[in-house]
């Protein structure tokens, strides 16, 4: 489903970026609490889940942000600019540690045999589980795969957008997100279940 | 392009972001492939999966950090002119509030000028076009057309009827006095509340992407075209005209195929599926059986009705077997053995308890009668039964065997 921006994020306009670019600490602020529950959950899935490294890197793509926003011409989507900061700091931050935690991979088998029996608010706790269960998935996906998926569900930018975040076409979005689906659906056939999705 | 498979489009399909000229050819491909039909369900799951991402919430303490920090990095340059700097902030704030809430208005009178409905629609919205009278969306009526939002209701009087774009998919008439909700549309599932009315409904979507919610019984679309109606009762009535739909509710399902109908009822759910031109006696009859508890009254209508059976009345009889009581299955058996009897393995006493697979076997020599796209491969298997996606698949495997 397409998400709508949430009203903090569709009242910065030019106004406030312009704010910004004149070193208005409100505006700063304005900013910083429109977008930075999404920074901040690219992040976390990027970091495989590591809270703490993804608070850094969320501090760093602000800074940059900051330091950088004068910079900014509007040549491009103002969106555009600042994903593109985000997928470059988390990238940068993959790099830097190599090596990264994942993520339970208990989280990933989860039983869900019986949801079908279970009552509505148990229903719910095991959404919640399923939630898990892909977040563990996705920290399993290459960045290349991972990526256009976290700009799309959790950013909702169109195609066309993610290609201009990514430098890439639009017709290597449509391909990366085809096999990151694909992925997530092998690794996760076992919720295929009809009773899960209140069918 | 789409004369090869279109697994690669199969996201983008999903997503919206096809033409709908491309959507179009997309659909009917993978209508017609099962290769990519495969494909389009496993991505659809990944879809759905993904959706399940939920947005974080960054600590409240993050701000205050990030402050400090900006703090340090520009306190040399704050020390030439705080007050001065602190009073061009402030104006530059109210400044920018200012046109931020004269852009906002500016957008609100521009929507309400050109939008009857006001700022609404979106993304998450269909196309609504008047075809007579005024129905309405809300409390508010459309002049040409205007955009039905998720939860909101359009519904026609007795004299207004509309149509629905459902996304690149298909489109809904809705008829006079007619009640409908959109309930949802994303990706892989659109979906339709029908409380009171009537709709037709003509999808060309690959199967299980349109649903309709009515009070008694859920339609699943299957590729087709069908009538579904309500009345004031919340019972429901549906006739396919094209392809296959089911009905659904309380664990049970009704697989209607084209020139077949099908009642519901609610508290009960979706009766027995008959083809439109048996009689009418069979029909009222039917009715009784699906709905009446009254042991008398159904022995009756179960031989009115048998002595109106045909050959092809037993797409009927056939899904009856394991829906009436143990003497009532025997009466049935023996009628559909003198229309089409089954094939030597298929023996009574496996019919009569229900022998999944013997069902399945007979069915296979039933169908030619159903007369249902002439002698088109109707599935061989339970299992291929209960995964028929569409009167395609059938089309399909007839073509494949060609």
């Amino acid at each position: 489903m397409e998400r709508r921006a949430p009203m903090a994020e569709q009242l910065i306009n030019g106004q406030v970026i312009e704010a910004c670019q004149q070193g208005d600490r409100d505006a700063f602020q304005r900013l910083f609490e429109a977008y930075k529950d999404k920074v901040f959950s690219i992040a976390v899935y990027s970091s495989g889940g590591d809270r703490a490294v993804a608070e850094d890197v969320t501090q760093q793509v602000f800074l940059k942000l900051f330091t950088a926003i004068r910079q900014f011409r509007g040549d491009s989507e103002f969106t555009t600019w600042l994903y593109r900061l985000v997928v470059n700091a988390c990238l940068d931050e993959r790099r830097r540690r190599r090596r990264l935690l994942p993520f339970e991979s208990t989280q990933t088998t989860v039983a869900m045999s019986s949801v079908s029996d279970k009552k509505p608010q148990e229903r719910h706790y095991a959404r919640l589980e399923v939630s898990e269960a892909v977040r563990g998935a996705i920290n399993e996906l290459k960045p290349k795969f991972r990526l256009p998926i976290l700009l799309k569900y959790i950013e909702g930018l169109s195609y066309e957008e993610i290609a201009e975040v990514m430098g890439c076409s639009k017709g290597t979005v449509a391909s990366r997100l085809n096999r990151g689906h694909s992925q997530l659906a092998k690794r996760l056939s076992h919720l295929n279940n009809p009773a899960l999705w209140g069918e | 392009m789409f004369s090869k498979h279109v697994t690669k489009d199969i996201s983008a399909y999903c997503h919206g972001e096809l033409s709908s000229e491309e959507s179009k050819r997309f659909a009917e491909h993978i209508i017609s492939c099962v290769r990519c039909r495969s494909k389009f369900e496993e991505i659809k799951l990944g879809i759905r999966l993904a959706e399940q991402l939920p947005t974080l919430t960054a600590p409240d303490s993050m701000w205050q950090e990030i402050e400090s920090a900006l703090g340090r990095a520009t306190q040399a340059s704050q020390v030439v002119s705080m007050r001065s700097a602190h009073s061009w902030r402030k104006q530059a704030a109210i400044a920018a509030a200012l046109l931020v809430v004269f852009g906002i208005g500016m957008l609100w009178f521009y929507k309400s000028r050109t939008d009857p409905r006001g700022p609404r629609g979106g993304p998450g919205s269909w196309l609504v076009t008047r075809l007579n009278g005024t129905p309405r969306i809300g409390d508010e009526h459309i002049a040409s057309r205007g955009q039905l939002g998720i939860g909101e209701w359009l519904e026609t009087d007795a004299h207004s009827r509309a149509q629905i774009a459902v996304g690149t998919i298909g489109n809904v008439d809705i008829d006079e006095n007619t009640r409908v909700r959109l309930v949802e549309t994303q990706p892989t599932e659109h979906r339709l509340e029908l409380e009171r009315g009537r709709m037709s409904a003509r999808i060309w979507a690959p199967p299980r992407l349109f649903f309709v919610n009515t009070p008694s019984a859920v339609a699943e679309d299957l590729g087709c075209a069908y009538t579904l109606s309500v009345d004031d009762k919340g019972d429901g009535r549906l006739s396919v005209t094209s392809g296959w739909v089911a009905l659904q509710a309380n664990e049970r399902e009704s697989m209607v195929p084209e020139g077949a109908s099908c009642e519901t009822k609610l508290g009960t759910g979706p009766g027995t599926p008959y083809f439109d031109d048996s009689s009418l006696e069979f029909q009222r009859a039917l009715k009784t059986i699906d709905f009446d508890k009254n042991p008398a009254t159904r022995a009756e209508a179960l031989e009115s009705m048998l002595s109106q059976s045909r050959a092809r009345d037993t797409l009927t009889l056939w899904h009856l077997l394991p829906r009436v009581n143990e003497t009532e299955r025997v009466r049935v058996f023996e009628k559909m053995q003198t229309l089409t009897p089954p094939p030597s393995s298929v023996t009574r006493e496996g019919v009569l308890n229900l022998d999944e697979k013997m069902l399945d076997e007979w069915r296979s020599t039933l169908q030619a009668s159903w007369g249902v796209g002439g002698s088109k491969g109707i599935p061989k298997s339970a299992t291929e039964w209960k995964s028929l996606k569409s009167w395609s698949d059938l089309k399909l495997r007839d073509a494949e065997k060609k």
